[in-house]
């Protein structure tokens, strides 16, 4: 066997393993020994690599952000911070026809900004909003799929447990894909609103009726969120000002959420070895995890199959398109299979190479060039250019032509072909990890195995889970469309990028 | 001895648990010292009380290698946490294959995982004390605060012993419990249909 072959069939193993339910972190971790083992002719390398691999592996600065972001999540619960973005979100959105419904997405939307994980919000929100949605006489199979699937924007908002690890894989930029998975949380949010309405429309029975808010309960209401605001904006605001790094963000955002809770009396003793063992289980299956995935990956680098692959691919000419929804497809399917984390750590390694050769022509190298020139231009026509270099500039950019060395000399602009592509692979990077973000948390609410689901089902004892998979199934669909938008407009994802670098 | 292993655990992870607090508030605290130290050293401040913005700038500032002590101590805090995760099946697996064989069959595989988990976990302890030893002889310390790397080594080497020692005693009783057909430890896993 040939290393390259015996890199492809660890796939078949690996996945043998972990259908036997042999945890992911372990299965990736034996395989992966297994197949240096074999591929460097004994266990030379491999123990070798041990000495020092699973301490480097767990003392990354930037996967720091990991076990701070879990308990900062933690002591966002005991703080009293959910109940109270459901009351103010209530007070405004209550009284409308599934209004209770469409406040409790608001209010996951609001704490999946200071929580980043999914299943902690939907837990935290479903304790808090389930009794409000049962009093009002919402149908419970509604109530269940309305919070599994506000849950999922606690990871579609920043901060996001699932994206640092895909920054860490990928070599991006934390802040910036924090950034860039805004809009999308924003567009995930109002589509969930928009099923609601629509819900409520086709199954008037589904809903109930709430009196409305006297304005000033609103107001005060709205105030309580402050902290909150104070947190996230605390946090957002001193990555995006340069103040501090996201792993010193995710220390403030846990102290201060610490902070908060211990001033609101829900931080006590017991509470507190509460989170200490929440967050330990959390982390250490996390990081078992990464530590398994990184020793298969290297593993896998060493047969070279991302690469051969990635080659394979570009030399079948499949359209990038093509090749990415595909991807998309597989994400979804296997979503429903295996947890989200799991599988970016599983499959980014073998897919991101293959993407990143893609051309997706998210840039044009000429567009780029012409309004660099225009810009410019239009604050006068730089000292010393003749006027029949001028008019060779405008004649190129008029006809859509490449600009010349010599013309961009002229212009002082560095618009290279290099350059451009610099951009658009990171442009690429984080516009796809956007897209396998939610779709792999299409897969924490797609039936039969969508974690949330079973979350929130399980907090209502009444509902049958049949009841929460029919009612769920729209706000998949909703997932779907979003993700087919996003596909077709990259520049939905990327413009906070535009505007911000 | 459940009591006991359970009690180690618990407590290894309230160790990590609090370590990884005071990195919070250590990173904090830094932060802080950071930016104060920026706000005396700016134009306001020097030209508002020269004498007394010195003198902070003399004592505020960032802590001296703060982030070598955030890898070091998280480290230690994420070895300390397996053990919990080991002895309460916290780990990520994939059931929906599984769910579907018979009783004897999962209580053999779920042996089976638990004494290759355990053998991991043997291997990485030995090989991180090797690790320990070599940085121990070659006497390398951190780059700016210059402590003994092997020190930290030596912190995480406890946290995977205890680990070790865990997966071992999960493996015996997981072993008990396939050969018996006693379940001593219940989880919510043990595949009872």
């Amino acid at each position: 066997m040939t290393t390259l072959e015996i890199g492809i069939a660890s796939f078949p193993v690996l996945m043998g393993l972990i259908f036997l339910r042999v945890p992911i972190g372990l299965s990736m971790f034996l395989v992966g020994l297994g197949g240096l083992i074999i591929v460097t002719d004994g266990t030379l390398v491999a123990f070798g690599r041990l000495k020092s691999e699973t301490y480097t592996t767990f003392s990354s600065y930037s996967l720091t952000i990991v076990p701070m972001f879990l308990l900062m999540g933690h002591f966002a619960t005991l703080g009293g911070m959910s109940s109270a973005l459901f009351k103010a979100a209530e007070g405004f959105l209550g009284h409308k026809k599934g209004g209770v419904a469409m406040a409790s997405i608001g209010a996951c939307a609001g704490f999946g900004a200071i929580c980043g994980s999914s299943l902690a919000t939907a837990a935290t929100m479903g304790r808090v909003a389930l009794p409000e949605l049962k009093q009002y006489g919402y149908a419970g199979g509604f109530s269940t799929a309305t919070l599994a699937a506000g849950g999922t924007l606690g990871i579609l908002i920043p901060p996001s447990v699932v994206l640092v690890i895909y920054a860490i894989l990928t070599e991006q930029n934390i802040a910036k894909l924090f950034l860039a998975a805004f809009i999308p949380g924003l567009l995930a949010a109002i589509g969930y609103v928009i099923v609601i309405s629509i819900y409520v429309r086709l199954n008037p029975k589904a809903a109930g009726t709430r009196p409305p808010v006297p304005w000033s309960e609103r107001m005060a209401n709205l105030v309580k969120v402050w902290p909150v605001l104070l947190v996230f904006g605390l946090v957002v605001g001193g990555i995006y000002g340069g103040l501090f790094t996201p792993t010193e963000g995710a220390a403030v955002g846990a102290f201060g959420t610490g902070f908060i809770a211990w001033t609101n009396g829900g931080l006590d003793k017991e509470n507190l070895i509460d989170s200490f063992m929440v967050t330990a289980r959390s982390t250490a299956m996390i990081f078992f995890i990464v530590l398994g995935a990184g020793f298969y990956n290297g593993f896998l680098a060493l047969t070279k199959v991302p690469q051969e692959l990635a080659d394979f691919v570009v030399s079948q000419g499949y359209s990038p398109w093509m090749v990415l929804a595909l991807i998309l497809a597989f994400y979804l399917v296997f979503g429903c299979l295996m947890d989200s984390l799991s599988m970016i750590l599983l499959t980014i390694p073998i897919f991101f190479p293959v993407i990143s050769v893609m051309d997706f022509g998210l840039l044009s190298l000429i567009d780029m060039q012409a309004s660099a020139a225009m810009e410019v231009l239009n604050n006068g026509i730089p000292e010393g250019m003749g006027a029949e270099m001028l008019a060779s500039i405008q004649e190129s950019i008029a006809n859509g032509v490449e600009l010349t060395r010599e013309q961009m000399k002229e212009l002082g602009i560095r618009v290279t072909e290099g350059r451009v592509n610099r951009i658009e692979s990171e442009y690429v990077a984080i516009w796809f990890g956007i897209l396998v973000l939610i779709v792999v948390e299409v897969g924490l609410i797609t039936p039969p195995v969508g974690m949330n689901l079973f979350i929130i089902n399980a907090m209502d004892r009444k509902t049958k889970m049949i009841d929460t998979y029919k009612a769920v199934m729209y706000f998949v669909a909703s997932d779907i469309i979003r993700v087919i938008i996003l596909v077709l407009f990259p520049f939905i994802t990327l413009l906070p990028l535009y505007l911000l670098y | 001895m459940h009591k006991l292993m359970m009690g180690l655990a618990r407590t290894m992870a309230i160790i990590g648990g609090m370590v990884l607090s005071l990195l919070i508030i250590m990173t904090c605290l830094s932060i802080i010292g950071r930016l104060l130290n920026g706000f005396f050293h700016g134009g306001i401040m020097q030209s508002i009380a020269p004498g007394f913005s010195d003198w902070m700038i003399s004592w505020v500032g960032p802590i001296n290698g703060d982030f070598e002590l955030v890898e070091a101590g998280v480290a230690f805090a994420i070895f300390a946490f397996i053990p919990l995760c080991q002895i309460s099946a916290g780990h990520a697996a994939v059931d929906v294959v599984a769910n579907a064989f018979p009783r004897g069959v999962n209580r053999f595989l779920r042996m089976m995982t638990e004494i290759l988990f355990a053998a991991v976990l043997v291997l990485i302890a030995w090989r991180l004390a090797a690790g320990t030893i070599g940085k121990f002889g070659n006497g390398e310390t951190s780059f700016l605060l210059e402590f003994k790397v092997w020190w930290a080594y030596g912190a995480s080497l406890f946290g995977a012993i205890i680990a070790a020692l865990v997966g071992l005693y999960m493996a015996a009783v997981r072993t008990y419990e396939f050969f018996t057909g006693r379940i001593q430890i219940w989880d919510g896993v043990e595949g009872e249909q």
